[in-house]
C-alpha cells in the first residue's frame, strides 16, 4: 500500500495476569494470557477488514484497543497519522470523535431510558454541537441513512418497542452521528435473523462507499465476511496467522488452519460435499501456550519444525500471507505426536 | 411415527395471549431427519416443548394432537410424559451444556440418567455410558471429569452421548451447535450425521440456518409466525423452493463457496406481532407478490409436488417468483410499502389525537 494507512498496527500486545492463589502474589514469572500476541497490521483507507477466528483467538480484543475500551500492554497502534496514545486531553476527544464502535448485542448496548433521538443525539452534545435544529437535522440525516424510514416514526421511541435489526440500526446511527473515519463493528449480525443480517450488511457496505468508513468488521462467521470484507485476518490464539483477499483466503486457503476452519462452515447447497475435518476440536491452554506455532497440537499436518515456527507471515500467493512454515503443497501428515 | 396434527398452543402474556404455534401438522417417520427453520418467535422451539410437555406454566397445548406409535400424547398425565422423556424422545437443548450439574462427574450424571429410566445395573449403565462417549467421540477417562473440565464443545457431545444413551425412538436436538464455535460445529454436525446413520432414530433438527439443515436433514420445515409455510425433502426445497418466504430466505444468505461478488436480499420489514389476531397469510405483509387474497384469507398447505407442500396461493406462478425474487427492487419495493404504511399509520394517530384533543376542549 502506497498511500499511508489509516489504521496502522504495530506489534500489538495484550496480556492478562492471571492470579490462580494467593501464593501467585510473589512470584516471579507471573503467568499471563496472551489475549493478542504481536500483531501487526495496516488497513488502507475506506478499506473493510475483516478478523475471523474462534472465540479466544483475540479478535475482539484487538478491536477494543483500537477503540481504547482498553490499554494494550505493548506496541503501538496510529490512526490517521495519529498515535493512539495520545497525550492531552483534546486529542483523546478527537480520537474518540473518529473511531466508534457497534457491538454485538443490540439489546444491551442501548440505554433503555433513551429515546432514539436521545441515545443518537448524546454524542453531538457531548462533543459540543448546542444548535437544537443542527442537532435534529443530524440526527433524522443519520436514522434515514440507517434505513430507519421515516426517520420521524422512531424519534419518540424507546428500545423495547423496537427489534433487534431496528435497535442494530439505532446502534450505527449513534455510531456514524459523528462522522467517524474508523468504524469497528465486532459481530454485529450474529445477533440478529437471518432475514434481516443481510440489510445491516449491505448498510455497512453503503457506510464504506459513501461516507468513506474504513471498517473492521469482527465475526467468527466466514460467510459474513467474504460477503462485506475487501481482506481478512485470521486470527488463532493471538496470533494473525493468515492475511490476504478475502475472496482469496477462502477460496485458496494457505494456512491449515484456515483450511479448517473454512472446511467447517455447514453449506446451504445440497450438492457440496465437504472436506472431511480431521482436527481435535479442544483449543490449547491459553496459559501454557505450545511451543512454537500454536496450532502445531490440532494440525493433521504438524512435523518437528513446526515446534520452532515463529509466526513469522510469508507471502503464499499475491497478497496473500501465512504464518506456516510450510506451502499448501509441502503439507505431509502428521509426524509428530 | 409421530403424527403432530393441527397443534396449537398459546402462551399467556400480560394482557392477552401469544398465539406461538397455530395449527402445525407434520409428520416424521422413523429414521428420518427434519430439520425445521425459522427466524426467532416462529413457534419452532415452542413446538419442540410441546412434544415434550416442558412448556413454561403460561403456555399451554390449546389444540390439536400429537400421535406417538399411535398413542395421543396431548392430554397425558405429567408423569407419563416424564417416564417418556430421554427413554422415548430425548431433547438436546441450546443450553444444554450448561444444564449439567456442576459438582457432579459427567460420568455420574449420565449413569443416573439411564438408570432413572431403565434396568440396567451400575456396571451396565457405565459400559453403556462408554460406548455412547465413544460414539460421540469422547474417550472413556472423560466420564470421571467434572462439567467445568470439559471444553464447550465436549460438554455438547456429552449431551448428545446422554440423549442417546436408552436408543430413543426420536431425539429432538433445538439449536444444538449454536452457541459453539464454527469449528466444534463442523465436528458436532458430522458425528450426528454419522450417528443418524448408524442407530435407527429419528431427529427434529431445530436451527434458525438453513444451512445446517441442509447437511443433516432430509426433511425441511419452513416456519413463520406459528405456521408452516413449506415441507420438502432438502434436495428439492434447495433446488426449487416454492414459498416467496422460503426464496427471500435463500437470497439473504452468505455463502462461502459463491465466487464473486453476490447480492445479498434481505427480506424486509419484522415477524407479525402473534399476541394480536392474524389474517390472512403471516407472510402477507413482507411478501412482494402479495395480492387482495393474501391479505384476507389464510392459503392452506397444498401438494406442489412428491413429498412438498407449500402454503401459497400462487404455487402455480412460481416460476416468476422465482426470477423477481432475485432481484433487489422485487424486496425494495416490500420496503417501500411498508414505510408508506407507516406514514399512513401515523398520520392516522395524529388526526385521532386531534380528535381527541378537540373533543376534550
Amino acid at each position: 500500500m502506497s498511500e499511508t494507512p489509516m489504521i496502522s498496527i504495530a506489534n500489538l500486545n495484550k496480556h492478562y495476569p492471571v492470579r490462580r492463589g494467593a501464593r501467585d502474589l510473589f512470584r516471579q514469572d507471573r503467568q499471563v494470557v496472551r489475549a493478542v500476541d504481536g500483531i501487526s497490521l495496516d488497513i488502507a483507507s475506506g478499506e473493510i477488514l475483516g478478523l475471523a477466528g474462534e472465540s479466544g483467538s483475540g479478535k475482539t480484543t484487538t478491536g477494543e484497543i483500537i477503540v481504547r475500551l482498553q490499554e494494550a500492554t505493548a506496541g503501538e497502534i496510529t490512526v490517521d497519522g495519529h498515535p493512539l496514545e495520545a497525550s492531552s486531553r483534546k486529542d483523546r476527544k478527537r480520537f474518540r470523535r473518529e473511531v466508534q464502535m457497534i457491538f454485538q448485542d443490540p439489546y444491551e448496548t442501548l440505554n433503555p431510558r433513551f429515546t432514539v433521538f436521545e441515545t443518537i443525539a448524546e454524542p453531538l452534545r457531548i462533543h459540543g454541537l448546542k444548535d437544537k435544529g443542527e442537532i435534529a437535522r443530524r440526527v433524522t440525516e443519520c436514522l434515514t441513512i440507517a434505513g430507519l424510514k421515516p426517520a420521524e416514526h422512531y424519534l419518540d421511541r424507546f428500545p423495547h418497542e423496537m427489534s433487534g435489526g431496528q435497535r442494530q440500526r439505532v446502534a450505527i446511527a449513534r455510531g456514524i452521528v459523528l462522522r467517524p473515519k474508523v468504524l469497528i463493528a465486532d459481530e454485529p449480525v450474529s445477533m440478529l435473523d437471518v432475514s434481516i443480517r443481510a440489510d445491516i450488511l449491505n448498510l455497512l457496505k453503503r457506510l464504506r462507499d459513501e461516507m468513506g468508513l474504513t471498517m473492521i468488521y469482527v465475526s467468527h462467521d466466514l460467510a459474513t465476511i467474504k460477503y462485506l470484507c475487501d481482506r481478512i485476518a485470521v486470527m488463532y490464539l493471538g496470533k494473525i496467522v493468515e492475511i490476504g483477499d478475502a475472496e482469496d483466503v477462502i477460496a485458496h486457503p494457505q494456512h491449515p488452519y484456515t483450511q479448517v476452519l473454512v472446511s467447517s462452515v455447514p453449506v446451504a447447497d445440497p450438492d457440496y460435499q465437504r472436506q472431511e475435518v480431521t482436527v481435535d476440536d479442544a483449543v490449547p491452554d491459553q496459559i501454557n501456550l505450545p511451543e512454537g506455532c500454536r496450532f502445531t497440537p490440532r494440525c493433521p499436518y504438524a512435523q518437528p519444525a513446526c515446534l520452532s515456527c515463529d509466526h513469522e507471515l510469508v507471502e503464499r500467493r499475491k497478497g496473500q500471507q501465512s504464518a506456516c512454515i510450510f506451502s499448501p503443497e509441502e503439507l505431509r501428515p502428521r509426524s509428530i505426536s | 411415527m409421530l403424527d403432530v396434527q393441527n397443534l396449537s398452543v398459546e402462551y399467556k402474556i400480560q394482557g392477552g395471549v401469544l398465539r406461538a404455534v397455530d395449527g402445525v401438522s407434520f409428520t416424521l417417520k422413523r429414521a428420518e431427519s427434519l430439520g425445521i427453520v425459522g427466524e426467532s418467535g416462529c413457534g419452532k422451539s415452542t413446538i419442540a416443548k410441546a412434544l415434550l410437555q416442558l412448556l413454561p406454566k403460561n403456555g399451554k397445548i390449546s389444540g390439536g394432537h400429537v400421535f406417538f406409535d399411535g398413542d395421543d400424547l396431548v392430554g397425558k398425565s405429567a408423569e407419563e410424559i416424564r417416564k417418556m422423556r430421554q427413554k422415548r424422545i430425548a431433547l438436546v437443548s441450546q443450553s444444554a451444556m450448561n444444564s449439567l450439574n456442576p459438582v457432579h462427574t459427567v460420568g455420574k450424571q449420565i449413569i443416573e440418567a439411564i438408570r432413572c429410566h431403565s434396568r440396567m445395573s451400575v456396571k451396565e449403565a457405565y459400559a453403556r455410558a462408554v460406548e455412547v462417549f465413544s460414539m460421540v467421540g469422547l474417550e472413556e477417562k472423560r466420564l470421571r471429569s467434572f462439567p467445568h473440565q470439559l471444553s464447550g464443545g465436549m460438554k455438547q457431545r456429552a449431551i448428545i452421548a446422554m440423549a442417546l444413551s436408552l436408543e430413543p425412538d426420536i431425539i429432538i436436538a433445538d439449536e444444538p451447535t449454536t452457541a459453539l464455535d464454527v469449528v466444534v460445529q463442523g465436528r458436532i454436525l458430522q458425528r450426528i450425521q454419522k450417528i443418524h446413520k448408524e442407530i435407527s432414530s429419528s431427529m427434529i433438527f431445530i436451527t434458525h440456518d438453513i444451512s445446517v439443515v441442509s447437511e443433516v436433514c432430509e426433511t425441511i420445515m419452513v416456519m413463520y409466525g406459528g405456521r408452516v409455510m413449506e415441507i420438502a425433502d432438502t434436495d428439492s426445497f434447495f433446488r426449487a423452493p416454492y414459498h416467496p418466504y422460503s426464496l427471500g430466505l435463500q437470497n439473504a444468505f452468505p455463502s462461502i463457496t459463491e465466487i464473486g461478488r453476490e447480492e445479498l436480499v434481505s427480506i424486509p420489514g419484522s415477524p407479525p406481532n402473534l399476541s394480536e389476531p392474524q389474517e390472512g397469510c403471516r407472510f402477507h405483509v413482507r411478501c412482494p407478490f402479495a395480492t387482495e387474497t393474501c391479505r384476507i384469507q389464510e392459503p392452506p398447505l397444498e401438494k406442489v409436488r412428491d413429498d412438498h407442500y407449500s402454503a401459497c396461493w400462487y404455487n402455480d406462478k412460481v416460476e416468476s417468483f422465482r426470477r423477481e425474487a432475485g432481484k433487489r427492487d422485487t424486496w425494495e419495493s416490500v420496503r417501500k410499502r411498508i414505510e408508506e404504511q407507516i406514514l399512513r399509520e401515523d398520520a392516522h394517530e395524529e388526526i385521532e389525537h386531534e380528535e381527541i384533543k378537540g373533543a376534550g376542549r
